[in-house]
């Protein structure tokens, strides 16, 4: 797990102000579609976890076995190019510590999950450091719908990720650099961060650091076929 | 069989209560092989056709996958009713293995539920092409668009809808047929007069829209369609020739719709059946040649080809055994003579019959792609039958290991007498279901795959057999294992006088990886003598079956031997096995043995309001929560739990959710339980053992 941790993308974070997201803030991943945006959250999750915190993980598209076997089938990428030898360890604590909510045929809501999370914290002692939430339409998603995200993951003291998809059409971008779809709601999110397939690779970039006002070019070069870190872009 | 592309071995399977019976009972009637209809739960005391023991007329539910044929315009069905209690997968998993295409019957109310996933699961795993047909349109709450939603996403199929329904719940009327656009209704006391209407207005606009989406999902799998389309010379053949293309691709699921109870829209299935699913000769079908280190050889449904078939299921009849046989390739006839594969057994065919449900019709023979069954041959299920030019076997269906377990003990000894009986024959007939007698208690034990597998036999023991038993407390299937490396170094020296025996064994034991025993010999200089070295490797696994700390089978252990010695005269291969008893007795209590349980993968569907409820059971019973799905007003929970703690959840989850609620649960893997419950269970064995003395 030693491993995975000194090679996760999150390591970008270690560069940001505070380290990381933190508990009671919203982070976002901003990809175009079939870039991998799923399975760098599903990096994020494994990083989490792997630090010992427990996660849920809501999808709005895909039902809970697909999931998991996104989640399976990372893990096995994982284990051979690192060559992990506690897999069955590995897997354990997976499963122990992370929990998949899916909501399909439009039947999320902020009220749904709200009242499924507090059925799991009641009922199973479940309480989740970070939640991941991925399939969200960004686009249609209100302003007003991110804002009560913001005061859910500050009650629960959880930080929550996104995931949100761009298009390669759609060049918008606002003043303080931030694309589309996320460059009316960036006040928002804390961390912003950008995957974009380069010619020398894929490159996940930091693009909103907390309050921090000035960012340089902090970005990692992921390997393409397992997201582990290849060296600082 | 004149022509075998007019052949079609299907199977009905779908989740309980969709009404397969029902609709299987239907097709009877319609295809003239029955002359009035019963319900399953009939008022009339006959009972529906395919539910033929006399269990599952009671209970309502379909046990064995009786098969029975069938003709509709010019085409031979075969059709295995299959059961929908995941308990009796095994029964599913064979039908499938004998069929080319099924039916999966679905509640237009209660949509895909658990046991359609499992059923569609094991279909593809055999890549079966379906059909499905949203069956009981006429109940309230009847929603077939949020069926089609269901499959798409909860079945991961591409569902096209061939006709839609002439009003819901209480006002369906008939159904309008997307193909030939025309409306039909089921006219008369059964709905045996199909009358074609045009179209009513009101359902004139949906039809041409949902037209529109059959014509686009369809003509992916033609050209022809598509320049038709184009060219607008539309013709329905066109249309069935590409879904039909898809459908044997299982790349579409054509939907069809109706009410069997209420007699609606099962002839139009029916040619759905004949139309889009595969014949024989359609379906690539593989054995393995045993001459050839089981090489997979593909079977050509040729009547003149060597004969390759397969047993798929044993029956008891007051008469003797029935056993129900696909035939792969060549042909098979009375008076043949035949080679069981299993064990070169040759028999006679005496009898061969063309069974429908408990009923045969005798016929002399058989060709590839059929499904008849011999009488009186004695044989067992899963068995492959050849003339003796070949010897190949079915490729090998995947059984797995009973989980639970129980005595059965005789009432008296003619009870005695009949269990006997009762458990060769289940056993024959089951692969799952196993049973055996405890030599140190001398008690039978039966075992299976869960509590309702085995509460059928049992009563199909006291009913079929009039054998009286009294059962015990279902037991859990526990294993023991080892979570650390140990050493041993054992000597066995014996001198009582005669020849003497002597070995000495050292080493260790370890946890293996994959969870299976090994043994690895790095024995070097002879110190013990090659001779020697499978009897250690029998002494250490005679050691298995029974594990010190509770007497539970030890699983997941490597043994490594690199050292011993032997004695010129008094070394035997006994002594050396008993030395490898005593190496084991040494080492394992030093390799931190643990016991490990079976955890069973639950799937638990109920309204959302009882969610909470429902996790709190599963948290209540050591259950971990894997994943939620929310869709509608449901939830879908599927967790892991012991199964020790599951006895007994069906009544608890009816409880919970107001009678809502189902589960489902299957085998997936063995777990550590935990120090406190470890505890209990030494308690318990040491409380049996003082009791015992």
């Amino acid at each position: 797990m030693e491993r995975f941790i000194s090679a996760s993308p999150l390591k970008l974070l270690e560069r940001s102000s505070r380290k990381g997201l933190g508990p009671g803030n919203l982070g976002v991943l901003i990809a175009r579609a079939g870039v991998g945006k799923t399975a760098c959250l599903i990096h994020i999750a494994f990083d989490r976890i792997f630090h010992g915190e427990k996660l849920v993980h809501v999808s709005l598209d895909e039902t809970p076995e697909k999931v998991t076997s996104y989640y399976n089938v990372i893990l096995y990428d994982l284990v051979k190019a690192l060559d992990m030898e506690d897999e069955y360890e590995v897997r354990g604590r997976i499963d122990r510590n992370r929990l998949i909510l899916a909501y399909l045929n439009q039947s999320f809501s902020l009220e749904r999950l709200e009242n499924n999370l507090g059925n799991l914290e009641k009922n199973m002692g479940f309480k989740p450091d970070t939640l991941i939430v991925d399939g969200m339409d960004c686009k249609e998603a209100s302003r007003d719908l991110f804002g009560q995200f913001k005061q859910f993951a500050e009650s629960l003291e959880t930080e929550i990720w996104f995931s949100a998809l761009s298009h390669r059409h759609i060049t918008e971008t606002n003043e303080r650099g931030i694309p589309y779809p996320c460059h009316q709601v960036d006040d928002l999110f804390s961390i912003i961060l950008q995957l974009q397939p380069e010619t020398t690779g894929m490159h996940l970039r930091l693009l909103k650091d907390h309050d921090h006002p000035s960012i340089s070019d902090v970005s990692l070069k992921l390997d393409p076929g397992t997201f582990l870190v290849m060296e600082k872009g | 069989m004149k022509n075998i592309q007019e052949l079609r071995n299907i199977g009905i399977s779908a989740h309980i209560d969709s009404g397969k019976t029902t609709l299987t009972e239907r097709i009877l009637y319609y295809t003239q092989r029955i002359h009035a209809i019963h319900e399953v739960r009939g008022k009339d005391g006959v009972g529906a056709k395919m539910d033929s023991m006399e269990l599952e007329k009671e209970r309502g539910i379909t046990i064995s996958s009786a098969a029975t044929y069938c003709r509709w315009k010019g085409h031979q069905i075969n059709i295995i009713d299959t059961p929908g209690h995941v308990d009796f997968t095994i029964e599913v998993e064979r039908a499938l293995r004998v069929l080319d295409g099924a039916v999966l019957v679905l509640c237009a109310v209660g949509g895909v539920q658990s046991q359609s996933i499992t059923v569609d699961r094991q279909m593809n795993r055999y890549r079966v092409p379906r059909i499905a047909f949203i069956n009981k349109c006429d109940r309230s709450g009847a929603d077939p668009l949020r069926v089609i939603r269901q499959i798409r996403e909860k079945l991961n199929e591409n569902p096209v809808l061939m006709q839609i329904p002439i009003g819901l719940e209480g006002n369906l009327s008939g159904v309008v047929d997307l193909v030939s656009m025309k409306a039909i209704f089921f006219e008369g006391e059964r709905g045996d007069s199909l009358v074609v209407k045009e179209i009513p207005d009101e359902l004139k606009e949906e039809a041409e829209a949902r037209r529109e989406e059959l014509l686009d999902a369809a003509s992916l799998f033609s050209d022809a369609l598509t320049e038709a389309i184009l060219e607008d010379r539309l013709e329905e053949d066109l249309i069935h020739e590409a879904v039909r293309k898809g459908t044997l691709s299982r790349e579409l699921t054509p939907v069809f719709l109706g009410s069997a109870y209420k007699n609606l829209g099962v002839q139009p299935l029916l040619d759905g059946v004949t139309r889009y699913l595969p014949s024989p000769t359609e379906v690539d079908n593989v054995a393995l040649d045993l001459d050839k280190g089981e090489k997979e050889i593909p079977l050509t449904v040729d009547p003149g080809a060597p004969l390759v078939a397969l047993a798929f299921k044993l029956e008891v009849t007051p008469y003797g055994q029935l056993s129900y046989l696909r035939v792969y390739q060549g042909s098979i006839g009375k008076g043949d003579d035949v080679i069981i594969t299993r064990n070169r057994k040759k028999i006679k065919v005496g009898r061969l019959v063309r069974m429908h449900a408990d009923e045969m019709e005798d016929i002399d023979r058989a060709g590839a792609g059929e499904i008849v069954a011999l009488f009186g041959v004695d044989c067992y299920s899963g068995d492959t039958f050849t003339d003796g030019r070949l010897n190949y076997t079915m490729s090998t269906m995947f059984v797995p290991d009973p989980v639970i377990s129980m005595t059965v003990v005789p009432s008296d000894n003619k009870a005695q007498g009949n269990m006997s009986k009762a458990l060769n024959r289940f056993t024959r007939e089951d692969p799952t279901f196993r049973a055996h007698v405890d030599q140190e208690s001398g008690e039978t034990i039966i075992s299976g795959m869960g509590e309702l597998h085995l509460d059928v036999y049992v009563e199909r023991m006291k009913r079929e057999f009039n054998a009286q038993v009294v059962t015990g407390i279902p037991q859990v299937a526990y294993r023991e294992s080892i979570t650390a490396k140990a050493a041993f170094d054992y000597t066995h020296k014996k001198q009582t006088g005669g020849a003497g025996q002597y070995g000495r064994v050292a080493g260790c034991m370890e946890p293996s990886r994959d969870g299976s025993y090994a043994f690895v010999n790095e024995v070097k200089g002879g110190s013990i003598p090659t001779e020697f070295i499978p009897s250690v490797d029998k002494g250490f696994r005679s050691c298995l079956d029974k594990g010190q700390m509770l007497g539970f089978p030890v699983v997941g252990m490597q043994i490594t031997v690199n050292d011993g010695k032997a004695h010129s005269v008094d070394s035997s291969e006994r002594a050396f096995a008993q030395a490898a008893v005593g190496a084991f007795r040494q080492a394992y209590s030093k390799a931190r043995p643990v016991i490990l349980e079976p955890i069973m993968k639950v799937s638990i569907e109920c309204p959302s309001e009882f969610q909470g409820n429902v996790m709190a059971s599963l948290n209540q019973r050591r259950g971990l929560i894997m994943s939620s799905a929310e869709d509608g007003v449901f939830s879908a929970i599927d967790a892991e739990v012991p199964l020790a703690e599951m006895f007994g959840y069906a009544t608890v989850l009816r409880s919970l959710t107001q009678g809502k609620g189902e589960f489902t649960m299957e085998f997936s893997r063995y777990a550590k339980v935990p120090e406190s419950i470890a505890e209990d269970l030494k308690r318990e064995f040491r409380e049996k053992g003082k009791g015992g003395k």
